[in-house]
Parts: C-alpha cells; sequence; structure tokens
C-alpha cells in the first residue's frame, strides 16, 4: 500500500518535470463569425447522352445556394468568380484555384439520366484539406429535382455545421384573406422555400393551430363545428380527416406528442381549461392539470417525458414544467411581463415563447429550467413560434398594425435563428399565421 | 522499515531526477554560445568619396554601435536585460568609450570570432552609401530604423528563457482567430477545445501537417460534432499559412505551438 502512494508520488512528480516543458499554448477563443464563402457549381452532364438537363443543372445549384445562405451561416461565391469550370472539377478539382477566391468549401456535381430516372450525383470537397468530405448518389423522377436540391443542401449543412439540416421540410400554416372582421381561413402546406404551395381546406370552415405529427405526414388542428372548436386529423397525403373526439366544451392548441401515438391540447369546462391528453389509439383521455386557473398551449420535451404549458395561476400568465403524468408542476419563467405559447426544442435544450412587455411582443427563448432567457425579435404583435427540425431556426407570425381607418392590417411569416440575427421574411401568396414545421421528410 | 527505506530512495531519486530535467546546469552544459558579432567601425569617409555625413548623426551612429559591442562582449557573463537598463543610465562620455574600447580590444584577443555575414554586406552595400548621399529625412529614418532592428535582433540570443512574448502571442492569436470560421451550429459542450499541434519554419509557415491531439475522438462515428469542429480548426491552420512569424531569434520557442480552438464561450449563447 505504501509502495503504491510512493509510486504515485514519485510518477506526479515525474510528470510535473516533464510538463515544464510544455509547448507554448495559445488559446482561440473567438473567430470569424462571418458566413462561410462556399463555392456551389453548376451539375455537370453529358450533352449527348443526358438532353434538356441545362436548366436542371442550373435550378439545383440555385436551390442549393438558397437554401445555405438563407440559413445565415454560408455565403454562396458568385459563380462569375470562378476559376476552373470544367468538367473535371468534379474528379480532381484544383483546390488552389478555389482557394484564390476564398472558397471554403466546395460543392460539385454529376447528372445523368439511367432508364428516365435522374441520377444526381454530389461531391462536397474541403478545398484547405484538399479532400473530398462528403459524396452522395440520389436518383429520382426529374418532376422531384427541388427535393433532391434540399436533400443535397441539409447533407452539405450537417457535414460543415455539425448539426442536422433543416431544408427537406414543409411548412403548414393558416392562409387569411378578406376583410378583418370577415376573415376566410385554409390550411395550406408548402416547401419550407415556399415553393409547392398548396391548399388543404376550402375556406368554409374557420381552422386554427395546425400541428405537424412529428413522424408522419399528418397533421392536427382545429376547426370550427356548429360554433364549437373540435380537433380534428388529416393525412396530407391520402386527404382522410377525421374529428379526433367530441369534448364536451371546447378544446385548444392541440399538438402530438414526439412520437405521435398521443394529442395534448387543452379543454374548457365551465369557464376553465386544464391540460388533457389523449392516446390516439385507445381514445383514452387523461387530464394533467387541475388548477382554478387557465392552463394551455401544452408542448412535449423531445423524450417525451415533460411537459411545458402555460398558465395565470400565479396572477400573470407563465411558463410551467411539469412530468407527463402532470406531477411536479413548476414555474419557470421569472421575468417580468406575461409569457405564452411555450414550444420545446426537438434539441431539447430550449423553450421557445411569446413574451408581452409593456405592449411589445417578443419571440425568445429560455433553458428549461427558465434561466439563460433571450428575446430574439421584437414588435408591434407577433406570436406562434415553431421550431425546425434542428432546434436553430424559429419561425412565427408577425402582424402590422391597422390605421384607423382599419387599412393596412396584414399577417405574414417570418423565421430568426437562435444567434436573433438573421431574421428572413418567408413568402406565402396570401397572408399568413399560426405556422408549424415539420420534421425532416422521412 | 523496508517500505520507510525504499521509499526515501524514491524520493531522492525523483528530487536528483527534477534537477536533471530542469536545472540547466545538468540539461545545457554548453548552452549555445551566442556568436560572437565582430564589429568594425569604419568611417564612411574611408570608403567612400561622399561628403561626411552630418557630425550629428555620425555621432549618434557611433554611441549606438559602441554600447551594442559592450553587450555582444558582456553576454555570456551577464544577463542582456540589466545591460539594457545600463544603456539607458550610461552618459557617453569619452571616458567610457576608452573603457568600452579597452574591454572590446581584450575580448577580441581572447575570443575566436566568427564574421557576421550580414553586417559586413550590409555596411556596404553601395545601395545603402547611396541612400546616404541622399539626404532626404525619410530615407534616413528607415536606415536607421533597420539599423536598429538588426542590432535588436543580434542582441536577444536564442536560450530557454527566450519565450514568445505575450504581444507575440497575440499576434499569432489574432490571426489564427481571423482565419477560424467558427461553426455556430454546434451545440454547447463543455468538452468541445480542438487542441492542433502545430510546428513551423522559420517563415512562418507549416513544416508538417498540423496535428489534432484528439484524433481518436475526431474519428469516432459518434462525435461528428468535434470531427466538425475539428475539421474546421483545422481549415484555420491552413487557411493562415503561413503566419507573420515572430522574431526568428526565438524560433526555437515557437517553432512547435499548440493551438486550442475553444469554441465554448460563443457556443453557450
Amino acid at each position: 500500500m505504501m509502495i503504491k502512494k510512493v509510486l504515485g508520488i514519485f510518477f506526479f512528480l515525474i510528470a510535473i518535470c516533464t510538463n515544464s516543458f510544455a509547448l507554448i499554448e495559445i488559446d482561440i477563443t473567438e473567430g470569424n463569425r462571418e458566413p462561410l464563402p462556399i463555392a456551389i457549381t453548376n451539375f455537370f452532364y453529358d450533352d449527348e447522352r443526358s438532353k434538356d438537363l441545362d436548366q436542371v443543372s442550373i435550378d439545383i445549384s440555385k436551390v442549393i445556394s438558397a437554401d445555405l445562405e438563407r440559413s445565415g451561416l454560408f455565403r454562396s461565391i458568385d459563380q462569375e468568380a470562378f476559376i476552373q469550370k470544367t468538367a473535371s472539377m468534379h474528379i480532381r478539382p484544383r483546390h488552389e484555384d478555389w482557394r484564390l477566391i476564398n472558397a471554403q468549401a466546395l460543392v460539385t456535381g454529376e447528372l445523368t439520366i439511367e432508364k428516365d430516372k435522374l441520377r444526381v450525383e454530389f461531391r462536397l470537397w474541403d478545398t484547405f484539406a484538399e479532400k473530398e468530405i462528403e459524396a452522395l448518389v440520389l436518383i429520382t423522377t426529374i418532376d422531384n429535382w427541388r427535393r433532391i436540391s434540399h436533400m443535397i443542401a441539409d447533407k452539405i449543412y450537417e457535414r460543415l455545421t455539425g448539426e442536422e439540416g433543416y431544408f427537406d421540410t414543409r411548412i403548414l400554416y393558416v392562409s387569411e384573406s378578406g376583410p378583418k372582421n370577415n376573415r376566410v381561413k385554409k390550411l395550406a402546406i408548402m416547401d419550407q422555400d415556399s415553393f409547392n404551395h398548396r391548399y388543404l381546406t376550402s375556406g368554409k370552415e374557420l381552422v386554427l393551430t395546425p400541428r405537424f405529427n412529428p413522424v408522419k405526414q399528418e397533421i392536427t388542428y382545429l376547426s370550427y363545428f356548429k360554433n364549437l372548436p373540435r380537433v380534428y386529423l388529416l393525412d396530407i397525403q391520402t386527404g382522410i380527416q377525421e374529428v379526433v373526439g367530441d369534448f364536451p366544451g371546447m378544446t385548444f392548441a392541440p399538438r402530438f406528442s414526439p412520437n405521435g401515438d398521443k394529442i395534448i391540447m387543452s379543454l374548457a369546462r365551465d369557464g376553465n381549461s386544464d391540460i388533457y391528453v389523449m392516446d390516439l389509439k385507445s381514445r383514452v383521455v387523461e387530464r394533467l392539470t387541475d388548477s382554478p386557473a387557465i392552463d394551455t398551449s401544452p408542448s412535449y420535451s423531445p423524450d417525451g417525458k415533460k411537459i411545458t404549458f402555460n398558465s395565470d395561476r400565479g396572477g400573470s400568465q407563465q411558463i410551467y414544467v411539469m412530468d407527463n403524468k402532470g406531477r411536479n408542476q413548476k414555474r419557470i419563467s421569472r421575468g417580468t411581463g406575461n409569457y405564452a405559447t411555450p414550444v420545446w426544442s426537438p434539441r431539447g435544450d430550449l423553450i421557445a415563447f411569446t413574451k408581452n412587455f409593456q405592449g411589445r411582443y417578443f419571440i425568445g427563448v429560455m433553458r428549461i429550467d427558465g434561466t439563460g432567457e433571450r428575446l430574439l425579435t421584437e414588435n408591434w404583435y407577433q406570436e406562434a413560434p415553431s421550431w425546425s427540425s434542428n432546434g436553430r431556426v424559429l419561425i412565427f407570425y408577425r402582424e402590422t398594425k391597422a390605421d384607423d381607418a382599419g387599412k393596412g392590417h396584414s399577417s405574414s411569416l417570418w423565421s430568426i435563428d437562435l444567434t436573433g440575427f438573421n431574421e428572413r421574411k418567408i413568402e406565402t401568396p396570401e397572408d399568413a399565421s399560426d405556422p408549424s414545421w415539420s420534421r425532416l421528410i422521412q | 522499515m523496508r517500505s520507510s527505506i525504499l521509499s526515501s530512495i524514491l524520493l531522492h531519486i525523483t528530487i536528483l531526477m527534477m534537477a536533471i530535467v530542469t536545472l540547466p546546469i545538468f540539461n545545457n552544459p554548453d548552452l549555445e554560445i551566442p556568436p560572437i558579432v565582430q564589429v568594425e567601425l569604419i568611417e564612411i569617409s574611408e570608403k567612400t568619396n561622399v561628403p561626411k555625413v552630418s557630425k550629428k548623426q555620425d555621432e549618434k551612429k557611433e554611441k549606438k554601435v559602441e554600447e551594442k559591442k559592450v553587450e555582444k562582449i558582456n553576454q555570456p557573463v551577464l544577463k542582456p536585460k540589466i545591460e539594457k537598463s545600463n544603456e539607458k543610465v550610461k552618459d557617453p562620455s569619452e571616458n567610457e568609450e576608452v573603457v568600452k574600447n579597452k574591454i572590446e580590444q581584450q575580448m577580441f584577443e581572447n575570443i575566436p570570432m566568427r564574421k557576421p555575414v550580414i553586417k559586413k554586406k550590409d555596411k556596404f552595400d553601395p545601395l545603402k552609401i547611396a541612400e546616404l548621399i541622399d539626404k532626404s529625412k525619410d530615407t534616413k529614418t528607415v536606415e536607421e530604423n533597420i539599423d536598429d532592428l538588426e542590432y535588436d535582433a543580434l542582441d536577444s540570443t536564442p536560450s530557454l528563457d527566450s519565450k514568445l512574448t505575450l504581444s507575440e502571442e497575440d499576434a499569432i492569436r489574432a490571426q489564427f482567430m481571423q482565419c477560424w470560421s467558427i461553426p455556430l451550429g454546434i451545440p454547447f459542450d463543455d468538452t468541445m477545445i480542438v487542441k492542433i499541434k502545430i510546428s513551423l519554419n522559420t517563415d512562418g509557415s507549416l513544416l508538417e501537417p498540423p496535428e489534432v491531439l484528439q484524433h481518436e475522438r475526431m474519428n469516432k462515428p459518434s462525435e461528428k460534432y468535434f470531427r466538425t469542429l475539428a475539421e474546421s480548426a483545422l481549415r484555420a491552420v491552413r487557411r493562415c499559412d503561413p503566419i507573420k512569424a515572430p522574431d526568428i531569434n526565438r524560433y526555437e520557442s515557437w517553432k512547435k505551438i499548440q493551438l486550442n480552438f475553444d469554441p465554448r464561450e460563443i457556443l453557450r449563447g
């Protein structure tokens, strides 16, 4: 025992001696936060064998560039600046040429037609390490080139930022038209870059709070029937719609559990709203909160073990967290003002919310214990944040104030990333509200 | 009893080893003796027909040369820093100059000398003499600065004590900060530091490819965030190649550097 101790001291001292000759260490704790310059070339194709690919080649590169630029983390270098322009770069790029125009990464690709199918091969190169760091082959029908482009953008994003991409996703929202006191509200769905837009409902019934099922091509939403809101399920692919259940009283803010087998919502009975959860298979409803206050807007944590919701039980509207059986209810928001619409990040580390303070509306995030509150954007009226699949970007809607004559009112979708700097408007054909962002399409 | 004797022996060995490893007396008996620089004082008028440079300047130059010479001679004995402080106090009186010259002569007699190639060359550089003829102020100050730099460089001898100064470290840090595009998408994790060892040539270029010290972690499939971070750091190192080299006389201290790329504060948000 004693010998062991002595030996321990001996080696410790030796370690100290050798350490005295350690290298000079320089800590680099800051870096360049500018978007990463990336060169995205038009994908090559053999003129003889694959005709009519000219436009597709240009379009794929454009969609990838637009996706990456929209993330705020990349800067796509103007193709005019490219030095190497031959097809050989897909196999053997001259890295020094690309470094010369400051490209830290290079995307090359090749298109071929095989049995009426489009074969897209892409490679991602690190121009400084001079090596290929990602490669992928995708085969699809030519019409599907847009989705292929999003998938490639996701791969690039994932490889260079370390987190999952979010470009091969869709946005579900309520499309609005008509005067403010008589709005026609339709359910609409589109790709995250506003393309492939279509309506899911006709606009005869009022629709509210549509939400994606995280694992299936299915949505849940609220629609009014005989002046009572009811929770519906809609299969996007088949168009089949069903009522989840006729509950006595009003239902609000339905949302799927992370594995899509439950719906959590708030139900108002006798003027008192509480949180309920319904198993979609057995249709058994379970009550989770029981307070005289208004408990609403429930949202599951990604592991399904916890639930966040808002309640005014403490006198003002605040954010609370409880476990999935309704136990250990705890207030987490501590700032001044009212907090609403809490949504748990798919990454699990943050909760997004809407905050109303001194007549202004903020979209912000806080850690799951309520610390580290950060307000990302402020405006006259905005609410209903929804997370991108990777938990990095939030989509929400913002309204503009109408003038005294009631004109000028509009509502549109916006996105903002966690840095708070990359705020962008999302184009929709008409006014839009209540967005929900899908997970990556399976 | 036996164990206490053993422990005593081990401790003694340890202390002895510490002494051997750390004390310069054991470690480096023939500690690089700085090359003795021979400086010849030559009146420009001896070599050229060009009219003499103004007296003031001449005196100034001579003073500098004299002082430097003493430093060179004394270097093996005294620490350069002390000399520098002496230098400031010294009054350049004639007496002192005589003493200096005496010391100089003695040292020259006793010590074998190597001829400095650069110095001589510089002194007789016809271009520089041409510049002397041109008495425009700017040229002169530039030349004086060059001379100063050369002497300063010779002052600082490579030794184990000569570490990078804080400002030199800062200069290196600033360069890599500029070159490093942080992958901002990485989630916060307390262990997200990439340590890279680089070896540099005297001109600041990479001597060999940079080495990630945690390469095992980098190659684990489950560590994709770390891999992305490490790759971004490697890109920064290559992008910065060559870095602006610090003082060449301290090359020993910066020819190998460990860079710790630490984005934790940024990722914490």
